[in-house]
């Protein structure tokens, strides 16, 4: 809910004129996007248990 | 008058642990330590720019004192956070062997960053390998030994190639002073050697191996010196350098950065031992400066410079804070943590200042240099590298947005950490005082851009420009919403982790099979053989006349046997006796002096013995 509503107000700042704010909020939600994707897709490759060398 | 003496720091702290020995375990101990600490930082704060203390030995001029703006710079901080380490460790260690370490450690690292020549250089580099290796042994864990052994091994390569690249540098040059290298293999091999101590991926993985198993005080030193002595021998050596691929130059060592500050972020993230985490920030972290450094340009290597003395406040109060917790709790993983703001609250306070300094919040320290570094990539053009570096703060405040709520905030069973105290006095001086500093030059960028290397460009540099200021705000405000939006996608796991190491263990055991199998085997076959020829050679040696009727006999033999019976070959065999010396000593004398006078002969012949 909050995610979308952020993703919302970038576009409209886009929209609107306001291309560098709208600009660092969506680089900012696809940054946390990304790194969400990134994580999960590595732990694909992890396993689970104490990590113990 | 330390000013007029112009004392190498380096000094004070080898001395510092040659007397500490012969103080015990008590306060006469803690007395030399504290003024080690500050006699150390009034040496490093009283240099002024000169080379001195020029040691001439075969030849060379050995430089133990060069100091300039950049040199300087990494002598303050050094120094500074070294007291700091120092203070901080007062009630945690015990084993006297592991202040010697950190002393050795501490002044190498400022014998390097004041060494004028590289072979000085190579000198203390290598006393910092294995001073800093102490640390993590000193913890006296299975875990700490092997990955002080692999941590060692990484070192050793890299010396090595290190050590390599220096002597084809002189070899071309004859120059061994510190500065910019010619292309070539020199180039290559001193990259690599600077590579393996600034964590250049993939030759990071001893970094996020070793620094957790360090003591608790030895990871506050070891969060330090290694990684950013690699930083200043970069910017020394390579600033702005670029590789050749397919014959077009491309900013390796920049766009390496942008590489390192994406890739340590992903794998902090996925971290549940919490000095683990931090460790990977430092790959991610010294990414920012090696950009800095790779751009080249004087507002780049301002802010790499900047980004070092930012980063070593920060992370060294990153590491004191979870040492704190590991100290009080036993516990170092974030599942098992939690709670404990209220039990640690001056903790709590440092940990969240080095946490919002380290995201580049706005109004703390990490704000201004890494503005410095994207400002610098946006200036040269590399727009990518910008983006990188941007995306690698909105990982960063992720991290560590996950590390100071699963510690310090997140609720927990009140029986937990029932018994949790704040942490030592000593502790919280030292994290008080280093806090301090982080919000000091977040809030008064002007006291860094004094002592930067370039500092006229540094007074122009606009921190607070109100676009970059807003752009970061909203740039972490939004990362601020993912994170509670998102929280259960990133809350920690107790798992284990692969690196790229993963695939350098594969290997390392592939080669250690190879070693023990295929090689040994073949070893034993040549060894075999070797031995046989041996055998033969000691049999003919005992009397060569009857050994070579005797040989001659065999082999006439075989060569007739499709024309005689075997009754007559048998008999022929049977004739064939074993070979005995029937030689006195003294022929054999004689045969010496004979072989000897022949020797002489032909010498004089060809006139060897003429002068």
């Amino acid at each position: 809910m909050v995610l979308g509503i952020m993703v919302l107000v970038a576009l409209a700042l886009i929209l609107y004129e306001q291309q560098t704010a709208g600009f660092y909020l969506l680089y900012g939600a696809m940054g946390v996007g990304f790194f969400v994707l990134a994580t999960n897709v590595l732990s694909l490759i992890q396993r689970e248990g104490k990590q113990d060398d | 008058m330390i000013e007029a003496l112009n004392i190498p720091p380096v000094l004070v702290y080898l001395i510092g642990a040659a007397l500490i020995p012969l103080m015990g375990r008590g306060r006469a101990r803690k007395a030399l330590l504290v003024a080690v600490a500050v006699i150390g930082l009034a040496c490093a704060f009283s240099l002024r720019s000169q080379t001195s203390w020029v040691v001439p030995i075969s030849g060379f001029e050995l430089v133990f004192l060069h100091a300039d703006r950049l040199s300087l710079i990494m002598g303050y901080i050094f120094s500074f956070i070294g007291a700091a380490a120092i203070i901080y460790s007062l009630d945690v260690v015990r084993d006297t062997g592991e202040y010697i370490c950190g002393l050795l450690y501490l002044g190498s690292a400022l014998g390097a960053v004041f060494a004028g020549d590289f072979f000085t250089l190579y000198v203390f580099w290598e006393i910092m390998a294995f001073s800093s290796l102490g640390l993590i042994w000193y913890s006296r864990t299975e875990r700490a030994k092997n990955a002080g052994m692999r941590y060692i091994i990484f070192h050793l390569f890299g010396g090595c190639a290190f050590l390599a690249g220096i002597i084809i540098h002189f070899m071309n040059t004859g120059d061994i002073a510190i500065g910019p290298v010619e292309h070539g293999i020199g180039y290559l091999l001193l990259l690599i050697g600077v590579g393996v101590n600034t964590a250049f991926i993939p030759l990071h993985t001893w970094l996020p191996d070793s620094y957790p198993k360090a003591t608790i005080a030895g990871a506050v030193f070891m969060s330090v010196y290694t990684t950013k002595t690699g930083v200043y021998v970069l910017a020394r050596t390579f600033p702005g350098a670029e590789v050749f691929i397919l014959g077009h130059p491309f900013h390796f060592v920049a766009y390496m950065g942008g590489l390192m500050a994406l890739y340590g972020v992903i794998f902090a993230l996925m971290q549940n031992d919490v000095r683990k985490l931090l460790s990977y920030h430092i790959v991610s972290q010294v990414g920012y400066m090696v950009a800095g450094i790779g751009i080249g340009t004087a507002i780049g290597i301002n802010g790499g410079i900047a980004h070092v003395f930012n980063h070593i406040l920060y992370k060294a109060l990153l590491f004191m804070c979870m040492g704190a917790v590991i100290y009080r709790t036993g516990k170092m993983n974030l599942t098992e943590l939690g709670g404990l703001a209220k039990k640690m609250p001056v903790t709590t306070i440092a940990c969240v200042i080095a946490a919002l300094s380290i995201s580049g919040v706005v109004g703390f320290n990490g704000y201004i240099s890494k503005g410095m570094i994207i400002h610098a990539a946006e200036l040269s053009h590399m727009h990518i590298l910008a983006l990188a570096l941007m995306l690698g703060s909105v990982g960063t405040f992720l991290s560590f947005l996950k590390l100071t709520y699963f510690t310090f905030f997140r609720r927990t069973d009140a029986e937990a950490v029932a018994d949790v105290k704040e942490a030592p006095l000593s502790m919280l001086v030292a994290m008080s005082v280093t806090a301090f500093f982080c919000v000091a030059i977040g809030v008064y960028p002007k006291m860094l851009y004094m002592i930067l290397p370039y500092v006229d460009v540094a007074m122009h540099y606009d921190a607070y420009a109100p676009g970059h200021t807003a752009g970061t705000l909203q740039l972490l405000a939004m990362t601020a919403f993912m994170f509670v939006a998102l929280k259960v996608l990133i809350a920690p796991h107790e798992r284990v982790t692969y690196d790229i190491d993963y695939l350098y263990r594969k290997a390392g055991r592939g080669i250690i099979w190879f070693c023990e199998k295929p090689l040994m085997a073949f070893a034993n076959a040549i060894d075999g053989v070797l031995k046989r020829i041996a055998d033969s050679l000691v049999w003919f040696s005992k009397n060569p006349a009857a050994a070579s009727v005797i040989l001659l006999t065999t082999t006439s033999t075989r060569l007739m046997r499709p024309y005689t019976s075997k009754e007559a070959e048998v008999k022929q065999l049977k004739t064939i006796e074993e070979p005995r010396e029937r030689l006195s000593i003294g022929t054999g004398v004689l045969l010496v002096l004979l072989f000897f006078l022949l020797y002489l002969v032909v010498m004089l012949i060809h006139g060897w013995l003429a002068p």
